[in-house]
């Protein structure tokens, strides 16, 4: 109990004092000119990504289900802000509103089906959803813009990059405090326990159906407002953004960061966009070979640390987590 | 609708559905054995269609001598990148859990696919048809590209071929073994590892064969292995996970759906593949001929 209270301390401390180096980075970016806006950005996308990552963690690392179809809900978020906000005027703040509504309504839907399958069945049929949501939005010229995208999404003019980027961090804070209530909630501890023996589960009265489905809502809205964050931050919606390689990134970067921890996806997903945009900075032709790079090291990880990045350093420091 | 125009996007379609089973036949047949679902079917089915590009540059292959020497060259190499594959990597991860054999697949994707991306480039190619394939043939009184036509005999071909392995000789025993009963094979003396790796090759040897028909047949390019990988699931799953036959009937329907819808609804036919996928795992998450399991 005392090394409990003692651990999660210093997780108190740790994680006060990263919002704070995050809260000031920006200033010190801002000296450095036409470079340190270029950070300001590539941080603000690394934020939102980390949020994506930590949504999808919610089935993948919590729940034991394995998403194939999770971009769709970051698509679904996007498209919520950038159609309202560019074809019915709305507000940022209400458009962001919006976009994890929008997002868990779809993910009601789709889950409705898919957590009624097992293993396998249950990664193809968010597979198959997933590329369905992506095929529509496609085709859909008129609504969606198809494969153009919708572009110049409007943003408002207090936001500039720096302001923005505080605005990303806020919301980050908050979705992670709110995450890490939820996981430590009896829903999450639940949801853990259906990942290690649903049968058990079952057995001891969870209904297992509908906490999954829960959750899998719960996942999908935090997807969308992390969609809607980076469609406002391009200021552009495309196809893209649904389509199932991008469901494998959150997947990636909960691999690399370690996917029985809290902060892993977080902290994967930025090793991973820092790492790509290093590569680019060092030489112009990595970005040829970025993919070839990201795949020997997925290689790797699978092989030799299926852990994670967190696990490897709780190896390292011999603190296991049971 | 006249019955010409009907006959011939019946031949399309089954055309289509054709080069999706042989494609599919091979992921299938993988999965089956190995209970690995391989993301990197596509994108070796991907080599496969550049690589023959490039013989065919090297070839001239204009003659029919030429386009036989790519079917026979390009399947076979392909199959070997397969057995270094399957012996480096696969074969580490058959007794983790799923999500961690889906991820090594996926690794591959992306490497392989970047891989053709520095080698090829990016434009779009194709491979000229031989003489005798590239002009049409008189059937019922309509000109039919002939080279549909020898797709839609090489892949009933290629489809009675694998029925004629798997049931009728003793190789297929094994194989079916292998996928039931993997552990009382093993008691047998068979040495179970080695039929992985064999079908592990079957399956690249069937994804490079209809590379090379692709490449005869339409334009490639660097988005083709991410489609048809999708699509091969869609096949798979509809047919039932495992099953060739199954493959078979799914190839045939999505063929022949994508060619038929795009009259009534254009370019929306695309939607059907995933729309039917999702509705068979609902319904029937097994699939038609597959088994319901765990």
């Amino acid at each position: 109990m005392d090394d409990m209270t003692s651990s999660s301390r210093a997780g108190w401390i740790t994680g006060i004092t990263v919002t704070v180096v995050l809260f000031i980075l920006p200033i010190f970016l801002g000296q450095l000119g036409k470079t340190g806006e270029y950070w300001i950005w590539v941080c603000t996308e690394m934020i939102i990504m980390a949020l994506f990552a930590m949504s999808l963690n919610l089935i993948l690392g919590f729940g034991g289900m394995v998403s194939f179809g999770h971009a769709a809900f970051f698509g679904v978020g996007a498209y919520t802000v950038a159609l309202l906000m560019k074809k019915a005027d709305f507000p940022l703040y209400l458009a962001l509103a919006a976009a994890p509504l929008v997002a868990a309504i779809a993910a009601a839907i789709v889950g409705w089906f898919c957590v009624r399958l097992l293993g396998l069945y249950f990664s193809i049929l968010t597979l198959a959803f997933g590329q369905l949501l992506y095929m529509i939005v496609f085709q859909w010229y008129t609504f969606t813009g198809g494969d153009d995208g919708l572009h110049g999404v409007p943003r408002p003019e207090i936001l500039g990059p720096v302001n923005y980027y505080w605005l990303c961090l806020i919301l980050f804070v908050i979705c992670f405090l709110i995450i890490r209530m939820i996981v430590n909630s009896s829903f999450g501890l639940s949801i853990k326990t259906i990942r290690e023996n649903m049968e058990r589960a079952k057995f001891i009265g969870i209904n297992v159906r509908r906490y999954q489905l829960l959750n899998f809502i719960i996942a999908g809205a935090f997807a969308g407002l992390a969609g809607g964050m980076l469609c406002e931050l391009n200021r552009f919606a495309q196809t893209e953004f649904l389509h199932w390689s991008k469901s494998a990134e959150p997947i990636l970067a909960s691999l690399v960061g370690g996917m029985y921890s809290l902060a892993g996806p977080a902290i994967g997903s930025s090793v991973l966009i820092f790492l790509k945009i290093f590569l680019q900075q060092v030489h112009r032709s990595m970005v040829e070979v970025w993919a070839i790079v990201l795949g020997v090291l997925l290689l790797v990880v699978v092989l030799f640390a299926p852990q994670g990045l967190v696990g490897l350093y709780q190896n390292i420091f011999k603190k296991s987590q049971s | 609708m006249t019955w010409q125009l009907f006959v011939f996007m019946l031949i399309n379609g089954l055309c289509q559905g054709m080069l999706l089973f042989i494609i599919a036949s091979g992921l299938s047949l993988v999965f089956g054995v190995l209970r690995v679902i391989n993301f990197a079917h596509g994108s070796l089915y991907m080599i496969g269609a550049f690589l023959a590009y490039s013989l065919s540059t090297i070839l001239a292959g204009e003659s029919l001598m030429g386009f036989l020497i790519l079917l026979m060259i390009v399947p076979p190499a392909i199959a070997i990148i397969g057995f270094v594959l399957e012996v480096s990597l696969f074969r580490r991860v058959y007794r983790q859990e799923h999500l961690l054999q889906l991820l090594l697949t996926y690794a591959l994707v992306l490497i392989l696919d970047d891989l053709v991306r520095v080698i090829w480039g990016g434009e779009p190619r194709s491979v000229t048809r031989p003489d005798l394939l590239a002009g049409s043939v008189n059937i019922f009184g309509m000109a039919l590209p002939s080279y549909n036509v020898f797709i839609l005999i090489v892949g009933p071909l290629i489809a009675f071929g694998l029925w004629f392995l798997l049931y009728r000789t003793r190789t297929g025993n094994i194989i079916r073994a292998a996928v039931s009963y993997p552990d009382t094979l093993g008691a047998l003396g068979v040495n179970v590892s080695w039929v992985m790796t064999s079908t592990f090759m079957l399956g690249c040897w069937l994804a490079g064969f209809g590379g090379v028909l692709t490449a005869g047949l339409s334009n490639i390019d660097l988005g083709m292995g991410m489609q048809t990988i999708i699509e091969c699931f869609a096949v798979v799953v509809i047919g039932g996970l495992g099953s060739v036959g199954g493959a078979l009937l799914g190839s045939l329907i999505i063929g022949t759906g994508l060619t038929f819808f795009q009259l009534p609804f254009g370019r929306w036919a695309l939607v059907f593949p995933y729309a039917l996928m999702a509705l068979v795992l609902v319904v029937r998450p097994w699939g038609f001929f597959g088994k319901p399991e765990r």
